[in-house]
């Protein structure tokens, strides 16, 4: 600094400056922090992780467990139980991607177990089961969600309602309040279809007889004449006797989305408040058609063109979620949760028109600005949009 | 290999800015950012029925229709203002210290001195020439100290910034100490220093000065559907003019020849070609890892061994089941603290202690649109440090991002005992939380600390690399007006000389 610089009649400033300069001889460049957020934000919400299947283990007709290893052998990063990651696979050239809870204990972090249920009309879940074969490499998201026990609200008395595959972050959750022994109480509500469909059955029939602080409620929606367990659909009779105090509960709900929704209005006809309801989101809706403010006279086989600016255009069907058919025609974006909750996926609308269904969390700016969460977006008419 | 003028990395407060305004001077431009949304800080996320604004708790510097001030004409310049609705705060802060005040600072000039007069009688005289002061120091700081640098004539100094030389380059607590006998006026008083990082003996006066006065004159401002709205128009406005915008897609490397800047290596691995690059991640990040070589230019390295790490914040988002008048909420800005002591508050800032200060923002209570009816968006706010953080081994982070946030909600349950027992949703951030999405060591919010040696009068430009430029908290103050100015006065910067580039070459 040049001695004519007239800022040195400003009364403290030249000690400033001297400071300046006691500092610049004991400072650094900060060379030595270099990649230092990086690898730190690595270890905890890696981007990519990259797995290989280290073992399958049946569990149903329809379900099976696949037990992903890190493909170096190191430890996976830490999760919340409940938390889920998306699976990257490329199936006969589209590149897809599902997101599957974990189903293992959080304790154990050699690996993840993804328990996957063959899905009516699915096309991963076919590929998994059919497909997928130990050893074989498979590239997924970090650990991710907010479907997990919260200790700043959530309390100790919590119940869970399953639907079918919807035990599987239950399980997590199970096994990581027994192991660390949590003082909580974890009463799981177990829906299914038949009995032959209830995963994990054995395991949670012998924890249930053994530990204190787990029940285990099976019910059986359509059942046969030596079915164990309640036989029925919930009701709110049922749930009131099962579930004392009921409005003091913290409550999961994981299974499909018409279960979800039956759980919330039974829970809520029961007087529990909706901050006591915690709903795991489950991909886009199958007919959004039924929601409010579906555009009149749109029906879900109509045909559109979807362009994406300066790439390409394509034909699809006005049901078909627009992420899917993207990757279907060989475009991508990137996408974990792919139920309108992550908004990763979120792509500008050009032109044209799409219906966001109430699974699309978006943000109010997004929606004014036509930015839209692909996963769950329908094209109502023929679009335009900016990947 | 396509080509650009200008390649801006990041789309914070200051790539935003620069991008619309060299995209709509006439430069093309590509924005690239590496998450799916932009904003830096100004963002906001969903969960449930709420839509949580993740960091703008006063906008400044916007002024009122009848009284505009600046950053009014940028918004105008950059083709936003139209796009997005502002919404007046009606009161500075409530600070609440329990068991020793709680006092409601109205934002209004005029109001501010007569409510600190009802407080504390005794020093009415010296409220009335610490406003003064105040005032004076902040016009001559903004309108005659430009003038007396260029000139660089003592005498101009001297008669036109009379006040700024008195005061504005001392500790904001030595002056208050030399105005004020009562210790409660003077924490009161000095509560903004939250928003610089560093406590007022750490502090310019000239910047808490400069708070008070363009906060209580110009309003504190929130934004219709957050600080987000404000990034999606700027956005918007950049598109309309036919900028490129990538999300998902980071710079890998600043690509360089002869010291000059001539393209950017995308995280894709495409490579474009650009005339100039405005990098909004930190100067660390851009100099150290960016730049594909590892001959850092000597000034930058002097620039950064004088610097130091400036704070982060643990932050806790808040949709809760519950009005702001069942919570107790009376004001939409206030700060807590369990002593008078700013300077153990901001002790406290590198531990995992109990935080002593905190603050408490309540969106909804003066724009109801902030949250569902019925309910309330709050954040919960505690600056601390970064590194302790990262001393946490990954799997008791979780535990001990917990425990922290049992912590700051003890402090804030002090002032409003009923938090806890409204939660719908909550979200915490940590600082890790702030390096994962901002990129920056130390996950630091506001730059580099921001203590006398950091201030801009003390500093020149970043320079070393022909064509690169550094926007953002780093190289000016931190905060939302002082990121967006410098994101326009550096596209100003770059539009004069890549103007002066093509002058040359016809």
């Amino acid at each position: 600094m040049s001695e004519h610089n007239v800022l040195n009649g400003i009364v403290g400033y030249q000690e400033v400056w001297q400071s300046k300069a006691a500092l610049e001889k004991t400072g650094s460049n900060f060379q030595e922090i270099k990649q230092d957020v990086q690898k730190t934000v690595e270890r905890i919400h890696p981007k990519r992780l990259s797995l290989k299947v280290d073992r399958i283990i049946e569990e149903t007709a329809s379900t099976k467990t696949f037990r992903l290893v890190s493909s170096t052998g190191a430890v996976l990063p830490p999760f919340q139980a409940g938390q889920y990651i998306n699976v990257f696979v490329d199936i006969n050239g589209v590149a897809t991607a599902r997101p599957y809870a974990i189903a293992s204990s959080p304790a154990h972090r050699h690996y993840y177990d993804l328990t996957i249920k063959r899905a009516e009309g699915g096309f991963v879940s076919h590929f998994a089961l059919d497909q997928l074969k130990e050893e074989q490499a498979l590239t997924s998201s970090g650990p991710m969600g907010t479907f997990h026990h919260n200790p700043l609200f959530h309390g100790e008395d919590l119940v869970f309602l399953a639907g079918g595959s919807g035990s599987v972050p239950a399980r997590s959750m199970l096994l990581d309040i027994l192991e660390r022994n949590l003082p909580y109480r974890f009463h799981l509500i177990y829906v299914n279809s038949f009995e032959h469909d209830v995963i994990y059955a054995k395991e949670l029939r012998a924890l249930a007889s053994t530990q204190a602080n787990f029940t285990l409620t099976e019910v059986v929606t359509r059942p046969t004449s030596n079915s164990q367990g309640h036989k029925g659909r919930l009701t709110t009779e049922f749930l009131s006797n099962l579930v004392p105090s009921i409005t003091d509960k913290m409550f999961y709900i994981c299974g499909p989305t018409p279960f979800n929704e039956s759980c919330i209005t039974l829970l809520t006809q029961l007087g529990v408040k909706r901050r006591r309801i915690r709903v795991e989101a489950n991909g886009a809706p199958k007919r959004p058609d039924l929601q409010q403010n579906w555009p009149e006279g749109v029906s879900l086989n109509e045909e559109v063109t979807v362009t994406v600016k300066g790439k390409g255009s394509y034909k699809t069907r006005v049901g078909e979620p627009l992420l899917n058919s993207l990757e279907t025609h060989g475009f991508s974006t990137e996408n974990a949760c792919r139920s309108g909750e992550c908004s990763l996926c979120r792509v500008k609308l050009v032109s044209g028109t799409v219906f966001n269904p109430s699974e699309a969390h978006l943000r109010k700016s997004d929606r004014k600005f036509g930015w839209i969460y692909s996963c769950v977006a329908f094209p109502t008419s023929d679009i335009e949009v900016l990947l | 290999m396509k080509h650009y003028d200008v390649v801006v990395i990041g789309a914070g407060n200051g790539g935003l800015t620069a991008a619309a305004a060299t995209q709509r001077g006439g430069k093309t431009t590509l924005l690239l950012e590496r998450h799916n949304i932009p904003g830096g800080c100004a963002t906001s996320f969903v969960r449930g029925n709420f839509e949580f604004e993740v960091a703008l708790h006063q906008l400044s510097g916007l002024g009122t229709e009848s009284q505009p001030f600046v950053m009014r004409d940028i918004f105008n310049s950059l083709g936003v203002m139209d796009k997005v609705e502002f919404i007046q705060e009606r009161d500075l802060y409530r600070l609440a210290v329990p068991g020793e005040l709680d006092i409601t600072l109205p934002a209004s000039w005029k109001g501010l001195q007569k409510t600190l007069q009802e407080h504390f009688p005794e020093e009415e005289q010296a409220i009335v020439q610490f406003m003064d002061i105040c005032e004076k120091v902040t016009l001559e700081g903004f309108l005659t100290l430009p003038k007396a640098k260029r000139s660089n004539n003592p005498e101009v100094l001297n008669d036109e910034c009379a006040h700024f030389v008195k005061y504005g380059f001392r500790s904001a607590l030595d002056v208050l100490s030399e105005l004020f006998s009562n210790k409660k006026l003077i924490t009161l008083i000095s509560s903004y220093w939250n928003y610089v990082g560093v406590p007022p003996s750490q502090m310019l006066f000239s910047d808490l000065a400069s708070m008070l006065y363009s906060y209580a004159v110009f309003k504190p401002w929130h934004i219709k559907g957050g600080s987000q709205s404000l990034s999606n128009a700027l956005v918007e406005s950049f598109i309309e003019a036919g900028g490129d915008v990538r999300f998902n897609c980071g710079a890998e490397k600043i690509l360089t020849e002869a010291g000059g800047v001539t393209g950017v290596q995308l995280e894709t691995g495409e490579r474009v070609t650009c005339n100039a690059v405005i990098s909004n991640a930190s100067p660390l990040v851009t100099f150290n890892e960016l730049l594909d070589h590892d001959q850092l230019p000597i000034k930058v390295q002097q620039d950064f061994k004088s610097r130091r790490m400036g704070t982060s914040a643990f932050v806790i988002y808040l949709g809760l089941d519950c009005t702001p008048e069942e919570l107790g909420i009376t004001a939409p800005s206030s700060f807590i603290s369990s002593t008078l002591d700013w300077e153990a508050v901001s002790d406290r800032m590198e531990a995992f202690d109990s935080p002593l200060g905190g603050m408490i923002t309540c969106y909804n209570l003066d724009d109801p649109d902030a949250a569902p009816p019925g309910k309330s968006q709050v954040a919960l706010v505690c600056l601390q440090y970064g590194d302790v953080w990262q001393t946490v081994a990954p799997e008791e982070y979780v535990k001990t991002k917990y425990a922290f946030a049992e912590k700051l909600i003890d402090l804030i349950e002090q002032v409003y005992p009923k938090v806890r027992h409204f939660i719908e949703e909550i979200e915490v951030a940590t600082p890790l939380t702030m390096m994962r999405y901002l990129n920056t060591p130390g996950g630091a919010i506001y730059g580099f600390k921001q203590t006398p040696e950091d201030s801009n009068l003390i500093r020149e430009r970043l320079e070393g690399v022909n064509g690169l430029y550094s926007v953002g908290s780093w190289t000016s103050m931190g905060g939302f007006q002082p990121t967006y100015m410098a994101g326009e006065s550096t596209a100003r910067a770059v539009l004069k000389k890549l103007n002066q580039m093509e002058a040359q070459h016809v």
